[in-house]
């Protein structure tokens, strides 16, 4: 049994509003155009349009809550882990001007914990911050607004063979349902006092007890092919070019939707190539800095 | 041209068109201390390597196109998207935050690998592809890992020459083969370790303790790859009667060592590392541990299957 995404059609959802081809080209857009920047300025439009987009997105809180609450929390987590240690942020700026130093009043075998707060640091976490989630809120929602229904149409849609849209469509489809697959077969072997959380052992003994959880849901998807590929056969697919049940059709909105992604995308590029968007601080935290 | 040749010349350029899109899209990603970010440059370079995997992807399919392991039917397509779709769920749930599976001295521990190597042995090399390269995709979105598309086309590969055991019609002999080129590229890899003690585990990351790939390598870490090599070794000799496994163990990992290798040696090109850190950084803290699946999880898949395909006479 495939279990979908958590789709429904939602009333006065903006997303679903559009084709989802069209969606998914300027998802592309905006994607490739907010990587395009690191400075904060150029990202918080791309920020304004997720905000709009997630709240005009019809997609109840309580439907997406952990998923939200998970990404936005990895997203915090990762920007502030950044902050605290600096890591990732020199492959944008090379100088950093400090804030303020502090030391803790102890010392761990002769080391003093200190944390630098500087003023790239800090804004490099913001802009990370502002970057990821709003690639974060679009992506988050595309299961929440894509019918699965329509995933096959829609990478044929977008240029891809009938093989290969439907290989992407299934792996899409399959993904939710081998999770839950796996949900089950963890339950059926902790009823039988299988503890995952107790893994123990050496190396060889670890990998050796992930076996009962990984053969059944293997082997059960497997099995469960053959049903899916006698119906495809029986469907005649492969034989010729494939029909799709739901037909998908172009709007002037989504032709417009389509339209200002690439503008945006073609303005991003250039901006980027003009050297515009790179890392920026505000004057006024260089000033807090002493220079 | 032939229905075959057209199938997989479509095959491989759509993959490296949705290998073009997704990583233009999300290839210069950024998250927290995971260094995945790119700049304009590297990230041609990276697309340099996605078509590279590709073309050798291409030159096996060419040498070998009379072979009917090329075929790419229904079967193929659903099998195909079951890999891909198993490999991303197993990723994102063992090799993510769902569960924390623990790590033995700085050797992460990463099943889902046995995925694309059981598929491609028991599959072919185009579902084994397939399965390696969109699963590893799906499933370092899932995971939040941000994309690294040459690692893509490196787990790709890693499932493709597991299926290039189909290729051959004396499985005996060309697993013979297998072995002594592997047994070689893995010796040559440790005495690479030994000769540069000093050098990082880049794949080793440890938030608790504030280390992001900065520890120097174990002395495990290093020379896991000889332990998973006498498992091969024991497996493809302990099991000489069930030529299956033994064949499938063996491809799978020739498939690891020629996959993983690829990904790393093209960081020297996309991230300027030296030999040494491309080998003893990254190739051996992820190819030593995948060898020790290789070496117990797929012969409990390929036994596993066999009985099923027993059963259903299919």
């Amino acid at each position: 049994m495939l279990v979908a995404w958590r789709f429904r059609k939602r009333e006065k959802s903006f997303i679903q509003w559009f084709d989802p081809r069209a969606w998914i080209r300027f998802y592309l857009c905006f994607l490739v155009s907010t990587l395009a920047f690191w400075d904060v300025r150029f990202l918080l439009p791309f920020f304004a349009v997720s905000i709009f987009v997630l709240a005009t997105s019809g997609v109840k809180w309580y439907e997406m809550k952990r998923a939200f609450l998970f990404i936005v929390g990895f997203v915090f987590f990762f920007a502030f882990l950044t902050f605290l240690t600096g890591r990732g942020g020199t492959e944008v700026y090379k100088t950093e001007h400090l804030i303020r130093q502090l030391k803790a009043p102890f010392t761990i075998l002769g080391w003093t914990p200190t944390l630098d707060i500087t003023v790239e640091r800090a804004f490099f976490g913001v802009s990370q911050f502002v970057r990821v989630f709003s690639i974060a809120i679009m992506t988050i929602l595309i299961p929440y607004s894509l019918n699965p229904a329509l995933y096959g149409i829609t990478f044929k849609g977008l240029g891809l063979p009938d093989n290969i849209a439907y290989a992407m469509d299934l792996t899409m489809r399959f993904i939710p349902t081998f999770g839950r697959d796996f949900q089950l077969t963890m339950d059926a072997q902790r009823a039988r006092g299988y503890e995952l959380e107790k893994i123990s052992g050496g190396l060889i003994a670890q990998v050796r007890k992930l076996g009962p959880l990984m053969v059944p849901v293997t082997i059960h998807a497997i099995i469960g092919s053959e049903d899916i590929i006698d119906a495809m056969d029986l469907r005649a697919f492969g034989v010729g070019p494939r029909t799709w049940l739901d037909q998908l059709t172009y709007h002037r909105r989504d032709r417009i939707l389509v339209a200002f992604g690439v503008l945006i995308l073609v303005a991003s590029l250039v901006a980027g190539f003009w050297g515009l968007g790179s890392f920026w601080v505000p004057a006024q935290l260089l000033a807090l800095a002493g220079r | 041209m032939d229905k075959k040749f057209t199938n997989v010349l479509i095959s491989l350029v759509v993959i490296l068109a949705i290998f073009g899109i997704v990583m233009f899209a999300l290839g210069t990603q950024t998250i927290g201390p995971f260094n995945f970010s790119v700049d304009q440059a590297t990230l041609v370079m990276r697309f340099v390597f996605v078509v590279l995997g590709l073309l050798i992807a291409f030159a096996v399919y060419w040498f070998t196109r009379e072979n009917a392991a090329w075929e790419v039917g229904t079967r193929e397509v659903v099998w195909m998207a079951i890999g891909a779709a198993l490999y991303a769920v197993f990723s994102w749930l063992f090799n993510g935050t769902v569960f924390v599976v623990p790590s033995l001295s700085q050797v992460s521990l990463r099943p889902a690998i046995a995925i694309p190597m059981f598929f491609g042995y028991a599959f072919g090399p185009v579902v084994g592809f397939f399965s390696g390269a969109v699963g590893n995709m799906f499933g370092d979105a899932l995971t939040g890992f941000g994309l690294s598309p040459q690692w893509s086309i490196g787990n790709g590969l890693v499932g493709f020459v597991a299926g290039m055991a189909m290729l051959f019609k004396d499985k005996k002999k060309s697993m013979d083969t297998v072995l002594w080129i592997s047994g070689v590229l893995a010796l040559l890899t440790v005495v690479l370790f030994f000769l540069n003690r000093g050098q990082k585990n880049a794949l080793f990351f440890d938030p608790a303790n504030n280390i992001f790939g900065d520890a120097t390598i174990s002395i495990f870490a290093g020379v896991a790859i000889l332990v998973g090599f006498v498992l091969v070794l024991a497996v493809r000799f302990g099991f000489a009667k069930n030529e299956d496994i033994a064949a499938a163990v063996t491809w799978g990992m020739l498939g690891n060592i020629v996959g993983i290798l690829f990904a790393s040696l093209s960081d020297i090109f996309i991230n300027g590392f030296s030999l040494a850190a491309a080998i003893v950084g990254e190739f051996l803290p992820a190819a030593g541990p995948n060898l020790i699946f290789a070496a117990i999880l797929v012969p409990l898949f390929v036994g596993a299957y066999a009985a099923v395909r027993k059963q259903s006479g299919r």
